[in-house]
């Protein structure tokens, strides 16, 4: 079987890889009803967890830490969505999150695209080297690098500006890496008709790999939204006029020295998390939709 | 791939159109960067989670008067400190603000405020404003101290006295047996918990007669008195899983959430608490009692924010704003709508809660904070002395080495001794 | 941008060496590296052999942190419980992560559209939150787990006092939280397996586990690779959720290493001591990293 399996014919039709319809095999009910247990159990135990946090933002602040334990709020109130959406300018912070994370997003996918494509398709030292400078970039804890990370940018001029925010997010080693590991596994004999037919490297990069890698492109956009989105410290740091924070920024502010408005931070919490799943569902379908995988495998 | 894909390729490029064009819209939005030639606006930095409207309110009244606006911005108080550093590196300091704590770095970026502390109409407590060579560098926004909440329902139910006045108050060994009381009378879990934090524990210290960890004439930490030790192991002593829980103190339990649930007969905790409580309890009665004194009658007294005018190119605006601020009558508002317990002395205070119990609190700290021992200030005073030494210390090693005493991990030398160095090896 | 360039690449081609493409694509990353990594992180190495406090000046103590480093005791217990830390949560969270991204993906299963969201959502929720989600779960005095486990009449279990207990818990809100990042590199790879291979096995009969094990795994081995990868360096510098959910302890029993630094370094304005343990840091990383690399390649080819 598998000797078999390690020769596919090249390069079939496009298909759906594993949406393909069951078919009426007698397991096939039974490993139905198997896999969907399994998958209903996880969601119960992943969900339980959120769930609580949901609900509890619906309590009043008297009921969230009451004993015995309660999970649905005897009175269900949005009180603690209302002062948040009050609390600070919500819709004017939403808008500057979104600036930041929608321009992070676009120049990071750009970049990584690139890079993680000349990682995977051409062989040199240099780019071993720089692969290896890419992954470093995750190994020094935050803070080591905070202030002289300020530093630079300030002498670049990008203080106060939400430039500065979204400039220093955009090189990833996650995302480098996703593209490399994507392009390694598209075969080279696609790039080199491309380089028979006598289309440039960039040109083949553009119109032939990266429509390839919609998929990844995809995830790609949902984490570096999720990252940007979620972005605190340096925001702040960053933004000195209240007219440019981010969302963060204003959640935060519900965290006190001394204590914390928990029924507020609650609301505010699950209403910046609602763009990140609409975000998440819309590119999601896209990457589960993808068609043009099949038959790429060397 | 056909129609499909291209219908795809479609929506995707409406959806990159949309994203430029809101970067174009928002770009517009934010470009301007306020053009004051002369002063028309300053800017005043503080940090808060509750309502900013007493500085609001008095923003608008100061800008009615002297035509100045004053922008304020409330900076979440995790990475205030951060902030400020960096905005000094970058000379992006704010023209005035009530900060967590003064630095090093940007000490002497702010202006001399001795004509509005000295000014003898303001009645500003001087023991508590920050003075280097009679230059007055911060005058705190308002005082903090430890605050022992109980629920009134348990002892209620338990039917057993507790005083409310701070001149009458208990000792930790009556309070402690009046809470074992309620406990054995009522289904209550603990007798009490602890803020998890070096002012608490000082305050521990204090009232059992210690005189805690004191930082010398040298500018370094001494091996404390022999009652401070004591006052240590007792303090371990009731981190028993009986009378208090011990994941407080060492796994970082949230000992208001743990007071939230009714279950636990006491807390100790700070003032500040007052205005979380009166809404955020609601399923049973809660009231504030005196602190307990054993023998002495002490707390730990702290500084709310402190505020600075810095000195730009603004500063004269800046003084002027908090002249204002701390002229009594505005101070009054002030302090009535923040809920602050006040710096300035001799004010009638109407604090607006609707809780009974609340108002009472107020009025009973208040009182206790005439009453408080001398020492009561000390801690605060002592990170005072080191940063104006140019020590940029930054961290209390109470809280850490206590937990490892609490949790066994060392003993009641060991604790002390860490603690000592701990502090010392930060002023070297 | 990328147009004007093309001709370059196209005159190399014939060389077979390619130099020109591969630097334009790299370009954006290895200039922005340059700024906002290694310009940074070299004035960061610069404290480390200093005694820099934050403020002033910066004297030169050679190699002092580093030898303080080596002979304290606290900064080797926190890296082994980090070593402990991630060698269990990087396992459990790649199974998780793959067996739910299988799930999404599989033909037999059914409600994936809500089972997706509720995957997704707990990547979303900030570690504050999520410390007091889990200790509302496992608190030891007043947890949903320990309720129920009284009720049944057994002993309320120490799950913040007993430190292995306390790191546990750590690592099961960790596996939920992370779960939804590798579940959707493993989707975007699941997606990726060319049909063809499973229907060559299908006219074969081959049963589920055996097309997961011959034809899944393999296919899908360049993103497992990286999702380990990535998973190990940022389990091995895990700060923010330990702190939320137990604050390192009890006492300092589950300190991990980037906590170490923070409050034995930068909270103390010890900048050169942190910042040498840093580095440190950064060569172990190194280390892991590229062993990974290397029996990956040895894999590959």
């Amino acid at each position: 079987m598998a000797a078999e399996t390690k020769k596919p014919p090249a390069l079939r039709t496009p298909r759906q890889a594993l949406n393909k319809k069951p078919g009426s095999r007698t397991g096939d009910l039974a490993r139905k009803i198997s896999s969907s247990s399994v998958l209903w159990l996880l969601v119960v135990v992943y969900g339980f967890p959120t769930l609580w946090f949901v609900m509890s933002s619906f309590k009043p602040a008297g009921e969230l830490f009451s004993y015995p334990l309660t999970f649905f709020p005897s009175r269900f109130t949005l009180d603690g969505y209302a002062e948040a959406w009050t609390k600070f300018d919500f819709a004017g912070y939403f808008v500057n999150t979104l600036i930041v994370a929608v321009g992070a997003t676009l120049l990071t996918v750009v970049a990584s695209a690139a890079a993680g494509y000349a990682l995977a398709k051409y062989q040199s030292w240099w780019l071993k080297i720089f692969a290896v400078c890419i992954i470093a970039t995750t190994m020094l804890p935050g803070e080591t690098i905070l202030a002289p990370l300020f530093v630079v940018v300030r002498d670049l001029g990008l203080y106060n500006n939400l430039a500065g925010v979204i400039v220093p997010a955009v090189i990833t080693a996650t995302g480098t890496f996703m593209f490399r590991q994507f392009f390694v596994t598209v075969p080279n004999d696609l790039l080199e008709a491309a380089r028979i037919d006598g289309s440039g490297e960039v040109s083949t990069f553009i119109r032939i790999m990266l429509p390839l890698a919609k998929p990844i492109i995809m995830t790609l956009a949902i984490f570096s939204f999720q990252w940007r989105w979620n972005d605190y410290l340096w925001p702040l740091i960053i933004l000195n006029d209240p007219n440019e924070f981010t969302l963060q920024i204003g959640v935060a502010s519900i965290i006190g020295a001394q204590n914390i408005n928990w029924s507020v931070l609650l609301g505010a919490s699950v209403m910046s998390m609602i763009p990140l799943v609409a975000i998440y569902l819309i590119f999601q379908k896209y990457v589960m939709s993808a068609d043009m995988n099949a038959g790429l495998k060397d | 791939m056909g129609i499909s894909a291209f219908a795809r390729k479609g929506r995707l490029s409406t959806l990159a159109v949309g994203v430029v064009a809101t970067l174009a819209l928002s770009a517009c939005g934010s470009g301007s960067d306020g053009g004051d030639g002369d002063v028309k606006s300053i800017t005043f930095w503080y940090s808060t989670n509750a309502q900013d409207k007493g500085y609001t309110d008095l923003a608008a009244e100061f800008e009615a008067k002297e035509g100045i606006k004053v922008e304020i911005v409330n900076i979440p108080n995790d990475g205030y400190k951060d902030k400020l550093k960096q905005a000094a590196q970058a000379n992006e300091l704010p023209d005035s603000g009530s900060v967590p704590a003064l630095d090093p770095l940007w000490v002497n970026q702010v202006q001399d405020l001795s004509s509005i502390a000295n000014n003898e109409a303001n009645k500003i407590n001087k023991d508590l404003i920050t003075v280097q060579d009679g230059k007055v560098l911060a005058i705190p926004s308002d005082i903090t101290a430890a605050g022992l909440y109980i629920n009134k329902s348990l002892f209620d139910k338990a039917k057993v006295e507790y005083p409310t006045d701070p001149a009458n108050t208990w000792t930790w060994d009556e309070f402690l047996a009046a809470t074992a009381k309620v406990k054995a009378a009522t289904s209550a879990k603990y007798e009490l918990v602890y803020d998890n934090s070096p002012a608490r524990i000082r305050s521990w210290v204090y009232t059992h007669g210690g005189k805690g960890f004191q930082l010398g004439p040298d500018n370094k930490f001494a091996q404390p008195d022999a009652a401070t030790v004591t006052a240590l192991e007792g303090f371990k002593a009731i981190n028993d899983d009986k009378v208090m829980p011990k994941s407080v103190w060492t796994s970082g339990a949230d000992p208001s959430a743990l007071f939230k649930s009714g279950q636990v007969v006491a807390y100790y905790s700070g003032v500040w608490q007052v205005a979380d409580f009166a809404d955020g309890i609601t399923e049973f009665e809660w009231a504030a009692a005196p602190t307990p004194a054993q023998p002495v009658h002490a707390t730990d007294i702290n500084l709310g924010g402190l505020v600075t005018a810095f000195n730009g190119d603004k500063a004269e605006a800046a003084k002027k704003w908090v002249d204002f601020l701390f002229q009594p009558a505005n101070y009054t508002k002030l302090a009535q709508t923040n809920g602050y317990l006040p710096i300035e002395q001799g004010l009638d205070l109407k604090y607006p809660f609707e809780k009974q119990a609340a108002l009472d609190a107020f009025a009973l700290y208040n009182k206790e904070i005439e009453l408080a021992d001398p020492i009561s200030p000390s801690g605060q005073a002592a990170q005072t002395t080191l940063l104006l030494a140019g020590k940029p210390a930054a961290e209390d090693p109470t809280k850490v080495e206590m937990a490892k005493f609490i949790n066994g991990e060392q003993d009641v030398n060991a604790t002390v001794k860490n603690i000592v160095d701990g502090w010392n090896v930060q002023l070297n | 941008m990328v147009d004007t360039a093309v001709a370059q690449p196209r005159k190399r081609r014939k060389l077979n060496s390619y130099v020109g493409a591969p630097l334009l694509f790299i370009i954006v990353n290895l200039t922005l590296f340059c700024l906002f990594f290694v310009w940074p992180a070299v004035i960061g190495l610069g404290y480390s052999f200093t005694s820099y406090t934050g403020i002033g000046d910066a004297p030169f103590v050679g190699g002092d942190n580093y030898a303080r480093l080596m002979d304290d005791p606290a900064f080797w217990a926190a890296l082994w419980r980090s070593v402990i830390y991630t060698a269990t949560v990087v396992p459990l969270s790649v199974v998780a992560a793959l067996g739910t991204a299988y799930l999404l993906v599989s033909p037999y299963t059914k409600g994936k559209g809500f089972a997706r969201v509720i995957f997704f959502l707990p990547w979303l929720i900030s570690p504050i939150i999520a410390g007091v989600i889990w200790r509302w779960l496992f608190g030891e005095n007043f947890g949903l787990v320990n309720f129920i486990i009284t009720e049944l009449g057994f002993d309320a279990v120490p799950w913040q006092s007993n430190a292995d207990l306390s790191l546990m818990v750590v690592i099961i809100a960790a596996v939920w939280g992370s779960t939804a990042f590798n579940m959707l590199l493993f989707v975007a790879a699941l997606k990726n397996v060319p049909v063809s291979y499973y229907e060559a096995a299908d006219l074969d009969g081959a049963g589920a586990w055996q097309k997961f094990r011959s034809i899944t795994l393999p296919a899908i081995a360049p993103t497992t690779f990286i999702v380990v990868l990535l998973s190990t360096l940022h389990a091995m510098k895990e700060y923010s959720l330990i702190v939320a959910v137990n604050a390192g302890g009890p006492g300092t029993a589950n300190n991990l290493i980037v906590q170490y630094i923070y409050q034995t370094g930068f909270r103390k304005a010890q900048i050169g001591y942190a910042s040498a343990a840093s580095f440190v840091l950064l060569l172990i990383l190194m280390i892991i990293a590229l062993i990974q690399m290397l029996a990956n390649r040895r894999k590959e080819s």
